[in-house]
This record gives structure tokens, sequence and C-alpha cells, in this order.
């Protein structure tokens, strides 16, 4: 009877363990898939990817947490290419805060994952951008677990992401990308047309200043992002991106396979039922001089 | 002991796990804190602020000389996360007034700061507030039921 009890109690102990390592690589999220199967048999448009997709795992999926289990994580790809010198050197400067800590036995027992993803430092004594409420650029913004709207009009797609409450313009009028911009843009220039039942987006042009992904890993303005969309299902949208950019890294990186959850129209609501996109604004009086300020910085026990 | 042994078990299984047990955290804050060692005081709110990227308690704790310790106190639910419980801004500014008695269980910070991250949170009757009641802190808040003056919105 004791040998059971603790032959379960030690099943149930492995099997969370191998549950919990398993969603902290999938960024915490609970085991909710991204079709949900209620809307398998609904009709649907390839090419209309419009309304409010997410990753998030939630139930409702929106408000922080981590992604749906088959989603995703929080990091563009762990397949990264050996990086160049200047490359690493960028790499290195960057000092994120998700991950596995830096130096736990948490991070020494993944060494299959990229050193990206096992380096992590409170953020007092981080550099993450997004931390200063800078903006989190296109594919760091596009693996963020909160939802985007796709608003699409006859010339632009607009991407309008939750959190920050960031817009950014995706033209489709048939312009051609500007091939050395004279001034990087934090969403970069971007242009998308339709190949197939594959919405392909190009984007250049990003600022440097923001990261490919919560991990730290840099890039050049020089930087080509490709990302192609499909719409697998009535309630999936999948995403594949590839970074081109020789002078930081020494091949094309691909990205993991990305899901979106497709959200109803009225599926976020405030307390009062006004639905839509939250304002989940990064207001820099709120979120740097007081939260940083007196939660962030003392809790690294960095006093500015 | 039949009844000793797999609870002793039980106990190392769940102490193993809350060694484990990431803390995700909305704006990355997670690594900043030790979940696995919380600590619970009992405190009064000094002041609170219903906003992104987490909310924010400060309280004062006043240890056995009497000396009074300023403490802060980040929620991992944003302000999004908080609203699906039913936690809007106006009920919980009405729930923390300054000099409320709290008992509040944090996990503290890394650095041995008195900062911490809200894992569980008791008012003065001993009630849950905020849906935090020391689950997973990743997890959406858990709903409570609304008081007279508190009215729940419709939930659909």
């Amino acid at each position: 009877m004791i040998k059971n009890s603790l032959t379960g109690l030690s099943m149930l102990l492995a099997g969370y363990l191998l549950y919990s390592s398993s969603v902290f690589a999938q960024g915490g999220g609970p085991p909710i898939l991204a079709a949900n199967p209620k809307n398998a048999n609904l009709a649907y448009d390839k090419h209309d990817i419009s309304g409010i997709w997410s990753r998030n795992g939630t139930p409702s999926g929106y408000g922080g947490g981590g992604t749906c289990r088959d989603c995703g994580d929080r990091g563009f790809g762990n397949d990264v290419p050996p990086m160049t010198p200047l490359g690493q050197k960028m790499f290195d400067a960057n000092k994120p805060s998700y991950g596995r800590l830096l130096g736990s036995t948490d991070a020494a027992a993944h060494p299959e994952e990229a050193i990206g993803r096992r380096r992590a430092v409170p953020p007092a004594n981080g550099s993450d951008p997004y931390q200063t409420c800078n903006p989190m650029g296109p594919s760091r913004a596009l693996i963020y677990p909160d939802p985007l709207e796709m608003n699409v009009l006859p010339n632009k797609i607009l991407q309008q992401f939750e959190w920050g409450y960031g817009v950014r313009a995706i033209w489709t009028d048939g312009r051609q990308l500007p091939k050395d911009p004279d001034q990087p843009r934090w969403w970069g220039y971007s242009v998308g047309k339709w190949d197939g039942d594959t919405f392909v987006v190009e984007t250049t042009g990003v600022d440097e200043r923001t990261w490919v992904d919560h991990f730290g890993y840099p890039h050049s303005t020089q930087m080509h992002l490709e990302e192609r969309y499909r719409r697998t299902a009535y309630d999936v949208l999948e995403l594949n991106m590839s970074i081109t950019d020789p002078a930081i890294y020494t091949s094309v990186w691909k990205s993991q396979t990305k899901k979106f959850r497709k959200l109803a129209v009225d599926g976020i609501k405030t307390i009062d039922g006004w639905a839509g996109l939250m304002e989940d604004l990064c207001a820099p009086a709120d979120d740097v001089e007081i939260f940083n300020k007196r939660i962030r910085d003392p809790a690294g026990g960095v006093t500015r | 002991m039949k009844n000793v042994r797999p609870s002793c078990f039980a106990v190392l299984v769940l102490g193993v796990v809350a060694t484990v047990i990431p803390v995700p955290a909305h704006h990355g804050t997670g690594v900043s804190y030790d979940a696995s060692h919380p600590v619970t005081m009992k405190g009064v709110v000094t002041e609170f602020h219903y906003a992104n990227p987490h909310p924010q308690l400060y309280f004062d704790v006043t240890d056995d000389k009497g000396t009074v310790v300023h403490w802060g106190g980040e929620f991992y639910p944003n302000p999004s996360q908080l609203i699906q419980g039913g936690w809007g801004k106006r009920r919980s500014e009405a729930a923390l007034p300054v000099g409320m008695h709290i008992t509040i269980t944090v996990a503290p910070s890394r650095a041995g700061t008195p900062v911490g991250a809200i894992l569980k949170l008791l008012n003065d009757q001993g009630e849950v507030v905020m849906g935090v009641a020391g689950g997973n802190p990743g997890a959406p808040p858990e709903p409570a039921p609304p008081t007279s003056e508190q009215k729940q919105p419709e939930q659909k």
C-alpha cells in the first residue's frame, strides 16, 4: 500500500517535473492548445487574417502569463546560428531577464538550450530595453504572448499590439522596401503580399536597440526579417519567421513555428464590458519612475 | 505510520516542486524573487498603485522590537489579468485603503531587500484580496464573490 502510494507520488512528481519544465519552456502557459475543437468544422477564408489573435495560453487569451501549449515559446528559435564577432559582442552586452536564472542549477540542468535562454538576471541588473518602455520591435512583439489585432485596410495591414499598445504598418500597396533607409525605425519598414495561401511580410531598417526576442539576441539595422503567415484553421494562424543578418549571424536563422489563437471580437473586455484590446500601455512615468525605482530596482539590490 | 510516510513524501514532493516552479512574470521580474522561500508577515497598507506593469502595494511591518520596516510588493497579475477575476481598479483600491491591516505572503527579493512578489494577501477579516490566494503566480487571479457595495461585472 505504502509502496504503491510512494510509487504513485513518484510518478506524480516525475510527471509534474516534466510538465513544469515543459511549461517553463513554453513560457508558463497552462495546457491550452491553439485550436479549439469546437471550431473544427467552422468555415474560414484562408486569405482573411483580420481580427484579434493571441499566443496567450490563458482561457481568455490575454493579460500576461505564458503561451498556449503548441504556440511556441518566448524565444525566436533554439537553433541559433553561430554569431559573427560583432554579433557575439552585442549578444554579450545584452542582459535579459527572461529564461533560466544565470548561474542557477536550473540553468545548468538544461545544456540543450541555447545559452540565451539560460542567462537571466534580475531586471534591475539587466539591460532589457523593454524594461524602460522602448518599443519591442516586430519579431519580439509578435512573440510576446499577448493579443495583436490585424486591421486589414485597402493599402496596408496595421498590426496593433496589446502590450505597449503599439502599431506597426505592413504596406500592401506594391511599394518596394527601402534598400538602405536613412533612419532606422523601432518597427522597421515592412511590405506584405500574398504568395498562394501564405501572407509574406518583408521587413528591414529595424532599429538595432530592439532585441530579436526576450532572450537578448541582437540584430543590425541591415537585418532582413521575413514573416510567413498561414491561416491553417478557423481559429489558428501560423507564423514562421527567418532572419538574414550577415553582420550578426553567419547563416539564416529560422524561427520556431509560432501559432496564434483567434479571439472573439468581444473576447477582451474591460471591467465595464468595453470590448477590444486592452490599453496595456507601458507608460514611462509609471513604469520607470514608480515601478522600476520602488520595486524593480530594490528587488535586484540596486539603488539609483 | 502508514499515513505518515506518504504525507512526509508529499511534503518532500511539494518542497521539491516549490524549488523548481518557475516564477513567470508579465514583465520579466520573476527572476528577482525567490519563490522557494516565501515569507508571511502582518502589516499595514501605506500605498497602493493599480497600474502597469504590475500593481504595487506598499506596507509597513513592525517587528518585535517596534522597528518599522517599509515593504514594497508587486502583484504578479497586471490589471488586464486582475479584471478577469473581477478585480477592477475601483474595487481593488477600495479593498486596500491606507491603514488596512493585512496578512501577506511574498516571494522575497533575492537581494535581501524588503521587496517581494505577492503570493497571498488577506485583509483584516481574513478574506482573500485581489484574488491572490497563494496559487501559481502566473495564473489569473481567482474570482472573489462581490460584496454588496461592489457589484460584480456581468460575465459572458
